[in-house]
């Protein structure tokens, strides 16, 4: 049986094996916006950060049924 | 091959050599050249049927030709067309009269490419009743496939029993792939073959015929799925490997570390966001890369709040940019009480490295409730996530339904040309 889907074998070892590592590595489907070099003067003064994601408005939630 | 006896004679009516080749078991025999049918029995050969028709078949295996079939010795020595007729359409198949002197009669037929081998059976089988009539025949279930009325439109050759263009019979075929039980009624008798589905590379070799044979066109009442078995195959390793992903899940379960690294509560009762930005004290994610937890526990009642969130690296200035609405509404109306949303919001920041980190946090508050805002921020490292397992699941699962659709999609064409096929059932 293995050998006649080796293929299907090949495939959901490697798919395990992918799962294996990404748990190791603790992967994820959303990434944020990575930022290099942000200053350190952020600790003394937060409010002057800008985040880097595309992020506009309020953020208001449409609320209610 | 044992050479067979053959006796040669001339057509009475075109004057063409004939050979018999099964001697005495010879009733009717059709001239090669004009298609006369003639008496075998008679030492003239008697006409007994003129070719009135227009259109010749050539046979694919030339009468005469000898191979071996399972291993025995078969000579061509018959040719018949056929046809029924269903919904004003004709369909024409071959039928080859093989001949062993010692092993006797078989046959080979052939429609759109598909080829048989057929044996008359020793028994006769018991039709059981029903919606769709079965036969339970040497262990093997056969359901009814097809009722028609077989015509004979063209003949050539030697056939032991006394055979004429215009002849019919009610044929019935019942499948097992790749075997069919196939009754013959006429005014005389009633005969049952047994047929077994043969490739084309299989006939050509067993005569040695020249060429390549014609490509089978669409599938055949008993043609076997070459994918038969394969969905139930792959839906056993889909099981193995389910289990194996399920026992990953448990081991990630048990070791993952879920280190709490930070916690902390705050109050923020301004609704300018420019003025509730804050970072946290410093805490160390330790050990491997791995994922960052960040969970924000609100008191929010009828109420929105967004967070601007930055997880910045105290020493080498990398920072994780998101943000996180959380909401939580609830009330009632004329369908009962409900709720939307939740205090709650968790969040995972991918392959994070060790290292000394802070939290930069920009609450903005909502305007529907006046109320303050609490909350807490509780950071760990190492959670599992089910996510991955599900998605790998998913994907695992796709091979062995589309192996399952395959065969549905097989099934149905076989069935198509059925008295059963799904048209069928609304006339």
């Amino acid at each position: 049986m293995m050998q006649r889907h080796l293929a299907y074998v090949v495939f959901a070892c490697l798919l395990i094996a992918t799962l294996g590592f990404a748990e190791w590595r603790g992967w994820s489907f959303s990434r944020p916006t990575e930022v290099k070099n942000v200053p350190r003067s952020v600790r003394d003064n937060p409010g002057s950060y800008r985040p880097a994601y595309l992020y506009h408005g309020s953020g208001r939630y449409l609320r209610g049924k | 091959m044992v050479a067979p006896q053959v006796k040669g004679l001339n057509c009475p009516n075109c004057g063409a050599a004939i050979q018999l080749r099964s001697g005495e078991l010879a009733q009717t025999v059709a001239c090669s050249s004009c298609a006369a049918v003639l008496d075998a029995k008679d030492p003239n050969l008697r006409v007994l049927q003129q070719f009135q028709g227009k259109v010749r078949t050539k046979p694919l295996i030339p009468l005469g030709t000898r191979g071996k079939l399972k291993g025995e010795p078969y000579e061509v020595i018959g040719f018949q067309r056929r046809k029924i007729r269903v919904d004003d359409v004709d369909y024409f198949w071959s039928e080859y009269l093989l001949w062993n002197p010692y092993k006797g009669f078989r046959y080979l037929t052939e429609y759109d490419g598909h080829w048989n081998d057929i044996v008359v059976t020793k028994r006769v089988p018991e039709v059981k009743g029903g919606k769709q009539p079965t036969i339970v025949y040497l262990g093997e279930t056969f359901k009814h496939f097809q009722t028609a009325t077989a015509e004979t439109t063209f003949v050539l050759g030697e056939f032991p029993w006394e055979v004429r263009l215009g002849d019919t019979a009610v044929t019935r075929d019942f499948v097992s792939p790749p075997h069919v039980l196939s009754e013959e009624t006429t005014d005389h008798e009633t005969t049952w073959s047994l047929g077994t589905y043969v490739s084309p590379q299989y006939v050509w070799e067993a005569f040695q015929l020249p060429d390549k044979p014609p490509a089978p066109r669409g599938v055949y009442a008993n043609q076997p799925d070459p994918s038969a078995g394969s969905a139930g195959e792959l839906g056993r390793l889909f099981l193995i490997f389910a289990a194996l992903v399920i026992a990953l899940l448990v081991v990630r379960q048990i070791t993952a570390r879920r280190d709490m690294v930070f916690r902390q509560q705050y109050v923020v009762s301004s609704r300018n966001a420019d003025s509730t930005a804050f970072v946290t004290p410093i805490f160390t994610l330790a050990g491997r890369t791995s994922n960052v937890r960040l969970t924000i526990d609100t008191n929010l009642s009828n109420n929105w709040a967004y967070f601007n969130l930055a997880l910045i690296n105290e020493q080498t200035g990398t920072a994780y940019d998101f943000g996180r609405e959380v909401s939580y509404y609830y009330g009632s109306d004329s369908d009962g009480s409900w709720t939307e949303g939740s205090t709650v919001d968790r969040s995972t920041i991918p392959s994070v490295p060790s290292g000394r980190y802070y939290l930069r946090v920009q609450p903005e508050l909502g305007t529907d409730n006046p109320t303050p805002l609490v909350f807490g921020l509780l950071v760990q490292r190492d959670v599992p996530s089910v996510a991955f397992f599900g998605a790998v699941l998913a994907l695992l699962a796709i091979p062995p339904i589309l192996a399952l659709f395959r065969h549905g999609a097989f099934e149905q064409m076989r069935w198509r040309e059925s008295d059963y096929a799904p048209s069928s059932d609304d006339e």
